[in-house]
């Protein structure tokens, strides 16, 4: 059993000597957590970009209603262009233009046309809507200051503030907002959160693979040979690679689990269950290195297909695009998604997260991650027995 | 200087070349003649794979010149180049191309292409002995192939002057063989060839022209016999002991007809005036000093005992 | 230039030969890109309708009105709007419908009006009155169309009010005044009986108000779509990100003739050193864009990806290229050995993939984290090929200049490095 030790602790001393190792497993994932909450963590509220260049007081008076319309996000912009590319590259869901000398034209009594900009075929449309209501609401003031104008010679801009006032005082039809059901799950999450559990997956998997590798190199630089000369040791010598393999998914697991409570402030709800999610999950990846290193001759192919394994099973699993989005638009594709052993654990860690679930509402995931590494780790052993005895 | 006419393929004169503060070659300067194969002969760390890479020009020197048929030699020069074939020590192969494919493209580079390509390239397969496994994958080769290979890439063009660096150290003896033969069969066909070895036994066997050279420096130059003249009518004795060695050099050392001695392990290397006449008071004195001896050779002088009277220290091998 | 070719001929040999290009090059982009259209393909296709149901306890001339109102949403295909019986059916489906996962077969809905009964007479006899939305929580955005559609109406309906409000005291005193007449308004000859009551003033003002319009119009400007859909953006995405991979097998072989030792003979045969430089060159230029063009046609035909103007599609794979063979030939010039620059380039490859955006749509998210995108030339080739989308030609220029800057900066600094790093044997 010592051997077995001795095996697994060399594969993670190497791993922590070689410099880019250290960028891979210990670095990316946490500039990745950060990266990804820095940029979709936080409001979802589609995003209104108002230019209002010198429209004046009635601009303000027009910006200021559409910002107290709920759910959206309104930011001050320069320039017309700017705006409509923004749009169009999709960097905001709207744009709208006050044009210059908004509020002279107003009380001028002339008409003004405002722009609105929406990529065609898109949800932004609806919220035209929002800032119709809003130019409804301020066009009800303007009009009456007009007519003030019109009728009694009212000076417009003290007929405009009685207007103002008169419909504060007045409140003809209230609108009474009730809300019923759930919010969305992910908009009760935390900046970090989806990151953090996404990616750590992501990556203890990715890891794993790619140090499938060192496994190919090891046999390459004739484990073979030792075997033939002491066929006992085979069975530790396997052991022990795992056990590295298991160990390397550990350490980097528990570091990026340990690095964003600290550094983002990353909650991960029941730190039993976590360990446990983590420990399953890290077995299972540790198997299916061990599956590829037995498969595999060419370190540099093997290299590209665990790129290609990691990153695929990790984005069907519901590392890239969360399970509950998946479900909605696409249940079969959600079903499917389960043959990864990611979207059990991200489902683990949503339980723990979301829920407030502990270790014991994560039974039926544990024991299918659990499974999942028992069968790869008895497919991995037997694959690697013929690969080396052959 | 160096036209043609005078029949010399290369002329380097006074080369100097430091990396940092060593100072790997300092003052090398030698000339060969079309179809003299010249032995450059030193230890390692001589200065002969830096003086060879000057010659060919990979390097680029300090100091000093190198002609190839005539031409300049610099690390820039394009026609020198086309002359020269150079074997690099180490075997330089594409593993993962076939023989064929490793030929084909090195003569190209030279120039070379179409059905003169393609015929050349055939020969040199059938001169190095991989006619058979022509369309085969580098990699598969045993290591005596991948040399004999790594030498046919350099004959490929026809070189002028063929440049072997060292190519048969960690060869099996029936490769060596094999290695050694095609070279002499080279000379004969008129190529000019430079051979460096740290073997004096294939110096000796191949070489028109060998030049000793240590720390840099040329030492001695000049044909087999000229060289051996240098020491004159003294013998190299062979004794084969163990022991106190030192103590058994330091008391030989002393015999009035004891010129070298030197120190190595498993026995001493000697340069005797008269061997047959002073072997019995050798015998004494080693053995008297506290070395066993097994066995004692006398052998008529060679370029190992003009190394080792020009160095003073046996061979490293 | 004969001896560049020959080197990128016999480097293109060797690496068809060897497999690890073809995956990196093709089978994982691909591979990548397939997977992702199937998870995020479906994001596509999804348009925005919300689900309304009205319950009308009213039945008047406002409710009415307002059920017109929201018909015009129905004629924008932005919502389809259902009657209900009572307040608590509406109740019930609008919390159906807050659960995204009730699926399909259930009456649902996004948000419910609720007119109550007596609204109408309330709004005509110009007393308070209340209407109510009842909004889904988990459909904010449905939700809030819905609010705003009511808002709307009852600023439409207040208009006229406040209107007659703001001129009333005015008027009235105009009256007394001047007799009796304000302007638009004659309520006969002085002395008739029953002098000018405010109501009275105030129903003839509110029918002078009616015609009144919002100075203010909202019109819409024709944007184009300069954004890529799912399938594409992660199929170009992929083939960028793997790109950097591919094109290092090219410029990484002066490392690997190196460790070859065929370097030496390179070097001792009579070609220029700088063609030994430009034939790895050629040979990551071949290797990228045949990779490229492989994915183009590939995703094109396999899973719809639709990657736009054909010429500009070749220019910025062209001006990508140069850049990823700038970059990679940088780190190929100073590292020590080929290990240590596969890593450096592993390194390099993934973060400039993950800022500029190949996995995750960083650019749209705005803000620092898209302008230090801008510092990578992934980011840049996916705009030009957003900006290609609903633009012209011309519009994707400034990407391909930025890509070719890319290239041609790290280009020079590789190119200065390489020429003393070349003649190195060992």
């Amino acid at each position: 059993m010592k051997k077995v030790f001795v095996i697994g602790w060399n594969s993670l001393t190497r791993l922590v000597r070689e410099r880019s190792n250290v960028f891979f497993v210990f670095i990316l994932p946490m500039l990745l957590v950060l990266v990804l909450g820095a940029a979709f963590g936080g409001t979802n509220d589609p995003r209104v970009g108002i230019v209002s260049v010198d429209a004046g007081e009635l601009g303000d008076d027009l910006v200021g209603r559409i910002e107290a319309a709920q759910g959206v996000d309104v930011r001050a912009w320069d320039s017309r262009e700017d705006v409509i590319l923004a749009v169009e590259r999709g960097q905001l869901e709207v744009g709208l233009i006050i044009p210059e000398g908004f509020d002279e034209t107003l009380r001028a009594g002339e008409e003004v046309t405002i722009e609105f900009v929406a990529q065609p075929e898109q949800d932004a449309r609806a919220l035209r809507n929002t800032i119709e209501s809003a130019v409804t609401e301020q066009g009800a003031l303007l009009r009456a200051a007009a007519f003030a104008e019109e009728q009694v010679d009212a000076g417009f801009s003290d007929a405009l503030d009685s207007a103002t006032q008169l419909a504060e005082e007045s409140e003809r039809v209230t609108i009474e907002q009730d809300s019923v059901g759930e919010p969305f799950v992910f908009d009760q999450m935390g900046q970090f959160e989806l990151g953090a559990y996404s990616q750590l997956l992501l990556f203890v998997f990715l890891t794993s693979l790619t140090g499938s590798t060192a496994l190919i190199q090891s046999r390459q630089l004739g484990v073979s040979r030792r075997m033939v000369s002491t066929p006992t040791r085979i069975g530790q010598i396997l052991a022990g690679e795992g056990l590295g393999r298991f160990l390397v998914a550990m350490v980097q697991g528990i570091f990026i689990m340990a690095g964003t409570a600290i550094a983002f402030g990353v909650d991960w709800g029941d730190w039993p269950g976590a360990i446990a999610i983590l420990v399953v999950f890290a077995f299972g990846a540790a198997g299916v290195a061990m599956l590829m290193g037995a498969t595999f001759s060419n370190d540099q192919q093997a290299g590209g297909v665990g790129v290609l394994v990691g990153i695929g099973l990790a984005a069907l699993g519901g590392a890239m695009l969360p399970l509950s989005i998946m479900k909605i638009f696409s249940p079969t594709l959600w079903q499917v998604a389960h043959v990864s052993p990611h979207a059990w654990g991200i489902e683990a860690f949503e339980e723990l997260i979301l829920y407030d679930g502990t270790i014991l509402d994560i039974w039926l995931e544990l024991a299918v991650l659990g499974t999942f590494a028992i069968i790869v780790f008895a497919l991995a052993t037997w694959r690697l027995r013929i690969a080396i005895t052959r | 200087m160096g036209d043609a006419g005078d029949g010399l393929v290369m002329e380097c004169r006074d080369l100097h070349k430091a990396f940092g503060d060593i100072v790997a070659v300092d003052g090398v300067g030698f000339t060969i003649s079309d179809g003299e194969t010249y032995g450059l002969l030193g230890p390692n760390g001589a200065g002969k794979t830096t003086s060879i890479s000057m010659i060919c020009g990979l390097l680029e020197a300090d100091a000093g010149e190198v002609f190839v048929d005539g031409e300049r030699m610099t690390t820039r020069s394009v026609e020198p180049k086309r002359a020269v074939g150079y074997v690099p020590q180490d075997i330089a192969i594409y593993p993962d191309l076939t023989a064929r494919e490793n030929l084909t493209f090195f003569g190209r580079l030279y120039g070379m292409g179409g059905d003169g390509l393609k015929s050349r390239v055939s020969e040199v397969l059938e001169l190095i002995g991989l006619a058979e496994r022509a369309d085969d994958k580098a990699d598969d080769f045993s290591g005596g192939m991948k040399r004999r290979l790594n030498i046919g890439i350099g004959l490929l063009h026809k070189p002028h002057l063929l440049v072997l660096d060292e190519p048969t150290v960690g060869v099996d003896p029936q490769s060596r063989n094999a290695i050694l033969e095609s070279v002499e069969r080279l000379s004969i066909e008129g190529m000019g060839v430079l051979y460096t070895t740290h073997y004096m036994e294939e110096a000796e066997r191949l070489c028109d022209r060998v030049g000793i050279i240590d720390s840099g420096k040329i030492v001695a130059e000049g044909t087999r016999r000229e060289l051996v003249d240098l020491i004159g009518s003294q013998d190299r004795v062979r004794v084969v002991a163990s022991g106190d060695l030192k103590s058994a050099a330091e008391a030989v050392d002393g015999l009035p007809s004891v010129v070298e001695v030197g120190e190595r392990e498993g026995g001493l290397d000697l340069i005797v005036g008269g061997a047959a006449s002073n072997l019995t008071e050798i015998l004494q004195k080693t053995t008297g000093a506290g070395a066993v001896v097994t066995s004692v050779d006398v052998d008529e002088p060679d370029l190992e005992s003009v190394f080792l009277h020009l160095t003073g220290r046996a061979r490293r091998d | 230039m004969r001896a560049a070719f020959l080197i990128a001929r016999k480097d293109l040999r060797q690496r068809l030969r060897d497999r690890s290009a073809l995956v990196y090059g093709i089978i994982a982009p691909l591979g990548l890109a397939i997977l992702f259209s199937f998870i995020f393909g479906p994001l596509d296709d999804a348009a925005f309708e919300a689900e309304y149901v009205i319950v009308d306890e009213d039945g008047g001339q406002i409710s009415e009105a307002f059920g017109e109102a929201l018909g015009g949403l129905e004629d924008d295909g932005i919502a389809v709007i259902r009657t209900v019986e009572s307040v608590e059916v509406a109740r019930e489906q609008v919390e159906t419908g807050s659960d995204a996962f009730a699926g399909d077969d259930v009456a649902s809905a996004d948000a419910a009006f609720v007119i109550p009964e007596g609204f109408s007479e309330a709004v005509l006899a110009g007393e308070a009155a209340e209407m109510t939305i009842i909004g889904a929580a988990g459909s904010e955005l449905s939700a809030q169309v819905a609010y705003s559609v009511a808002q709307g109406f009852s600023s439409e309906l207040a208009a006229v009010d406040v209107a007659v409000r703001t001129v009333l005291p005015d008027a009235m005193a105009a009256i007394a005044q001047e007799g009796g007449t304000a302007s638009g308004v004659s309520p006969g000859a002085e002395g008739a009986p029953g002098a000018v009551t405010p109501e009275m003033l105030a129903a003839l003002l509110a029918q002078e108000a009616a015609s009144t319009v919002n100075p203010i119009t909202v019109e819409d400007v024709s944007a184009s779509t300069k954004q890529l859909d799912s399938t594409t953006y992660l199929s170009a995405g992929m083939a960028v990100f793997f790109l950097f991979f591919t094109v290092a097998f090219g410029v990484s072989g002066l490392l690997e003739e190196r460790r070859l030792g065929t370097m030496q003979r390179l070097l001792a045969a009579p070609v220029s050193r700088s063609s030994i430089i430009v034939g790895k060159a050629l040979t990551s230029f071949a290797l990228g864009i045949l990779s490229m063009t492989v994915l183009v046609v590939a995703s094109t035909l396999l899973i719809g990806a639709e990657w736009g103007n054909p010429l500009g599609v070749a220019l910025l794979v062209v001006a990508a290229v140069v850049a990823a063979m700038g970059i990679l030939a940088v780190v190929a010039a100073v590292a020590k050995n080929q290990e240590q620059a596969s890593n450096f380039q592993a390194i390099i490859a993934l973060v400039l993939a993950f800022l500029g955006g190949t996995f995750f749509a960083i650019a749209q998210v705005g803000g620092f984290m898209a302008t230090l995108g801008l510092f990578t030339p992934h980011a840049w080739f996916l705009r030009g090929l957003g900006d290609l989308q609903g633009g012209e030609l011309a519009d994707i220029l400034p990407s391909v200049g930025a890509l070719l800057a890319f290239g041609l900066v790290t280009g020079g600094i590789a190119w200065f490095f390489l020429q003393r790093s070349v003649g190195r044997t060992r």
